[in-house]
């Protein structure tokens, strides 16, 4: 690998940077003088230069393909960032094919968002300053994904973190969008902070054996380098081994939403759409999977944090599809439908097929961001309201966007063979009900598998909610929002997003602890009423369909969605089943050929794909035949018919009389997963109760010890003595001489002392 | 007794009757003239170990120069007076008097435990003390610490005069 | 001079101008503790500079070392030119101390150590 071919990748990183600087330099200017012009070339540079970065990621993505070297992967050097004797850590990208797939996906699924962008917050005052935060995630991201050591990969870690809160906070005129910021900040924190704590293990258990490693490398935190370095050393340390993986777990857990830290993501659709299609579906919550794939090396090495990982995923993937079920707004939907496929991507992790975890991260990216953008779509056209019992037979008025989302809605559940989605859900629940490397569970099942059949429910479910979705808004012959009376103007911005003179108590309410940060009263009276909505839903709105320039971002990202490219691409699976071509594509020939070989030495890395347990390693099969393939797409198809099935069947027609406004009359297990089945509020009033007890013990500490120990501690004690030395300072000269003469016999008795030791010598 | 012996020891009784007139002597004057005999004393002391010039320059700087000093700051502050005024610190005197004792008897006990007979064993030069010795190495090897020695008596005229000097 | 140098040396040890010197010493010492009068404690610590000058000249005629003659390493060159350096500073000091007396002289009108106490906390 010449790492000079790939030295002009840099500029994927740099250009979007240099957009977020034009759009708060030149653009914000550009537009005050003059909007139309001024929103046309900003918008024209910050999509310029995140598809110019596609442009560039996808030519060395070709180049990388077409390289003739064994070894498919490129680290290039740019210069020196921490140089210590020890220590060295360059600004260095690493580029092959895992990060070469997620520029590709983030520039090319950035760029579409960027355009779909232009056309939805055109009307928005702050139009410059989205884009710079749009740019700037873009670019943090990149960091994320190129860099080519753990410090790097923080760097980028923070900033997507921080470009996140921006941009959930984006109205922050609303204080619900400000909380909404926080929370997300503050879960995040806490997996960052596992993160941090990982990395530091890792560096101090590599750094502390480099003798024994017999690294002459000071790049020694650089993934080539390092992952070679942990995973020899890391063998001899299980116990150290199973935390370093568990904490790094964590810090995905943060990023990529998973249970318990999901909370965030739900409240972080108060973000403007493309927010929510390109960070909280597309790619800030798949840098949890992305690392993992990272360190996969480390993680594989402890069957343990594999299971707790597999585990953590199917009670994601379980709550997110249940969660989805109770929502009424549509993009909430949508975020739990996110939460949920996560949950399937750390199923794949916890398993050992990592690369299908990433697979499933380019195939949900792809329908996901066309999912939320349609959504944006549909919100547009209404108004801005975003509940679903306000829509209804929209099929007919907004026929582009309802065919589009409807090609991710079959992508999203699982239409056998025709829809990516498929294809990559089979990549991770064939595996997964097969896994044998993981921790036991019940019935000679391991985790993995049990697991996988909890994914197997969860696509049954995803396909429900998902019909759901799509009939409550599309479907039927109701147009539901015509039952809503025009609103007075005096309450205008109390509560903008709800149907006026229906129910006000369902969101909210459970949206948001009261507890944090402020009080209720308080928010609303914070409540900007600067609102950039313009008029409300009511009986006289005629939806139109969207200007072309918010659908046709939609047509690629559909065109992805469709699976026929990987029946093309991935064919070969019903022939070899292994190694999975993505697995092929991700991983250099080497790396596959040697996991493969020793499938069932235990290591966890190796795919326990179908085929290996029927014929290579026939005799060592006793316990159970693995599920074959056959049987595992038929239960696929099933589970997609019979969710999509019973979806048509209950909301085909009509929304149930017992889904409306009047939460009284829900039944009470869908009440209770609309509310998240009051797992938020436990979780952050509970931890906030708890941090409240934790800071009023702090507090006690701080002011006794802290404050009064330490900091006012010295003053006093230097007060007291100085008052006691101010008896001395009588301005008496002679006593002053006095005292240089005691000074002086103490001397002399000292010296005399230390002659006499030393025995006169 | 040896007649060298004898010498010194009239040379230090005089040097310490001399002494503790200036520290018991109510009257500065008295204790200026004291102090003249007890540098005479000591000028005497040096002549005894060999050191010439340093005898010489004793009587001529101390006894001469500096004494005349003494005597001309007395009678111009017109510091004959006894001290009248009654000692606010009463202790102090019995309290320096004990460390003096104290202080002594630590010393000379080392003096007299070192070995008593340290006499001149190792023989000087005949050069020793001369003049042209001192000359010599005083503007050669010790030429800097001389003349930072000149700065500073400069330095000690200036500041005198200014110090002395009537303001307006 | 009666007997010559060389024979007083020899017939005088060093220990009795040492403890001449240091008798000489604690005595200024003691003066300058109990005096109240700046000036007759300044001659005090003349009296205390003048017996360190005896010891100094008394160790460099008695151990002399390093090298013979003029050899600014010999200690018996040396120690009589750190006599001839004290008696300059002591030189500088009494002209300053002195002029210092009497600045305080004139604007107080009257001099006792005790009342110079502007250092009092």
């Amino acid at each position: 690998m010449e790492a000079a071919n790939y030295q002009a990748i840099y500029w994927v990183i740099l250009l979007p940077l240099l957009g977020a600087l034009f759009q708060t330099l030149v653009g914000k200017a550009m537009v005050q003088r003059s909007p139309g012009l001024g929103k046309l070339v900003s918008g024209g540079v910050a999509v310029g230069t995140v598809l110019a970065g596609f442009g560039i990621g996808l030519f060395h993505h070709l180049r990388l393909i077409n390289d003739p070297g064994s070894v498919k992967a490129a680290t290039i050097t740019y210069f020196d960032w921490i140089n210590l004797a020890q220590l060295h850590i360059p600004v260095e990208l690493r580029f092959d094919a895992l990060s070469s797939t997620m520029v590709l996906v983030i520039t090319g699924i950035g760029g579409l968002i960027h355009i779909y962008a232009t056309r939805y917050m055109a009307e928005d005052k702050d139009f410059t300053r989205f884009f710079a935060y749009l740019n700037l995630f873009v670019a943090m991201m990149l960091i994320l994904v190129l860099g080519n050591n753990l410090a790097l990969l923080f760097v980028g870690w923070e900033g997507v973190g921080v470009c996140s809160y921006l941009l959930i906070g984006f109205w922050h005129k609303d204080l619900a969008n400000s909380r909404a910021a926080n929370k997300a900040f503050i879960t995040n924190r806490i997996g960052d902070v596992g993160l941090a704590l990982g990395m530091f293990w890792l560096v101090a258990l590599i750094g502390g054996n480099r003798e024994v490693l017999g690294l002459t490398d000071a790049r020694w935190l650089s993934y080539d380098v390092l992952i070679p370095a942990a995973s020899q050393l890391l063998s001899q340390f299980p116990h150290e081994t199973f935390w370093i993986s568990l904490l790094l777990f964590v810090g995905a857990m943060g990023k990529s939403a998973q249970f318990p830290l999901y909370v965030w993501l739900p409240d972080a659709m108060a973000g403007p759409t493309p927010v929510s299609a390109l960070i909280h579906a597309a790619t800030m919550v798949t840098s949890g999977v992305v690392l993992l794939n990272r360190v996969s090396e480390i993680i594989a090495l402890s069957p343990a944090a594999m299971s707790i990982i597999a585990g953590v995923g199917a009670i994601t993937a379980l709550l997110g599809a249940i969660m989805a079920w109770g929502q009424t707004d549509i993009k909430k939907v949508l975020a739990y439908s996110t939460v949920s496929q996560l949950g399937y991507m750390f199923i794949a992790c916890g398993v050992g097929v990592f690369y299908a975890g990433m697979f499933h991260v380019v195939t949900h990216a792809f329908f996901k961001a066309l999912l939320f953008l349609g959504s944006g779509s549909v919100i547009y056209a209404m108004a801005h309201n975003q509940d679903m019992r306000n829509y209804g037979g929209l099929g007919k008025k907004l026929k582009i966007t309802y065919v589009i989302m409807g090609i991710g809605y079959l992508a999203l559940a699982g239409l056998p063979f025709a829809f990516s989605g498929f294809w990559s859900k089979e990549a991770i629940l064939g595996p997964a009900v097969n896994d044998t490397a993981t921790l036991p569970l019940v019935g000679g099942l391991t985790v993995g598998a049990v697991a996988g059949w909890v994914g197997f429910l969860v696509a049954f479910m995803t396909a429900f909610y998902m019909t759901r979705m799509m009939c409550l808004t599309f479907g039927g012959k109701t147009e539901r929002w015509r039952e809503i009376e025009p609103a007075h103007h005096d309450d205008h911005g109390h509560d903008h997003g709800h149907a006026h003179g229906h129910a006000h108590d369902d969101d909210h309410g459970h949206e948001m602890d009261p507890a944090f940060f402020m009080t209720e009263e308080e928010a609303h009276a914070a409540a900007g009423h600067d609102d950039h909505h313009h008029h409300d839903l009511d009986k006289t709105h005629e939806p139109k369909e969207v200007p072309w320039l918010m659908w046709a971002p939609l047509i690629p990202m559909a065109i992805a969605s469709f699976g026929l490219i990987g029946v093309w691409m991935y064919g070969d699976v019903w022939k070899a089943p292994h190694p999975h071509p993505f697995e092929g594509f991700l991983h250099s020939a080497e790396v596959v050929t040697a996991k493969n070989g020793k499938v069932e030495g235990g290591s966890a890395l190796a795919p326990r794909n179908l085929e290996d347990h029927g014929d290579d390693h026939g005799k060592e099969e006793k316990k159970e035949k693995g599920v074959d393939t056959n049987t595992l797409v038929l239960v696929s198809a099933l589970t997609f018919a019979g969710g999509v099935g019973l979806g048509l069947a209950l909301y085909g027609r009509r929304l149930p009389a017992s889904e409306g406004f009047d939460l009284s009359k829900w039944n009470p297990i869908q009440k209770a997963a609309g509310k998240q089945l009051y797992l938020d509020s436990a979780l952050s009033g509970g931890s906030s109760k708890g941090v409240m007890g934790l800071a009023s013990a702090f507090k006690v500490f701080d002011k006794g010890v802290i404050d009064g120990l330490l900091v006012e501690g010295p003053p006093k004690v230097v007060r007291a003595v100085g008052g006691l030395l101010t008896t001395l300072q009588s301005g008496f000269v002679r006593g002053y001489a006095a005292l240089m003469q005691i000074g002086i016999i103490a001397l002399v008795a000292y010296f005399a002392y230390v002659v006499s030791q030393r025995g006169g010598q | 007794m040896t007649g060298g012996m004898l010498g010194f020891v009239i040379v230090g009784i005089i040097a310490f009757i001399s002494a503790f007139f200036v520290v018991k002597s109510e009257d500065p004057v008295r204790s200026a003239i004291g102090l003249v005999v007890n540098f005479l004393a000591i000028a005497v002391a040096y002549f005894m170990l060999g050191a010439e010039f340093l005898g010489i320059t004793q009587v001529m700087v101390y006894a001469g120069a500096i004494m005349v000093l003494f005597l001309f700051v007395v009678m111009i502050l017109k510091l004959g007076s006894r001290d009248k005024v009654v000692d606010r610190a009463p202790l102090q005197r019995t309290a320096a008097i004990m460390l003096g004792i104290a202080l002594l008897a630590m010393v000379m006990s080392a003096v007299i435990g070192a070995d008593g007979a340290v006499a001149s064993s190792v023989e000087v030069g005949p050069d020793f003390g001369k003049p042209q010795t001192i000359g010599k190495v005083l503007f050669t090897a010790y030429v800097w610490p001389f003349l930072l020695a000149s700065i500073l008596l400069l330095v000690g005229v200036v500041g005198s005069i200014l110090l002395a000097k009537r303001k307006g | 001079m009666i007997l010559p140098i060389a024979t007083i040396v020899q017939q005088v040890p060093l220990g009795a101008f040492l403890g001449l010197g240091l008798t000489l010493f604690i005595m200024g010492g003691v003066g300058v503790l109990i005096r109240r009068n700046p000036v007759v404690v300044f001659m005090c610590i003349e009296l205390m500079l003048n017996s360190v000058n005896l010891i100094l000249l008394s160790f460099a005629r008695y151990l002399p070392s390093g090298g013979a003659g003029e050899s600014p390493m010999n200690s018996a060159v040396s120690g009589q030119m750190m006599v001839i350096f004290v008696m300059a500073i002591a030189a500088a000091e009494v002209a300053v101390g002195l002029g210092i007396i009497m600045a305080i002289f004139r604007s107080r009108n009257e001099v006792d150590i005790d009342d110079m106490s502007l250092l009092k906390s």
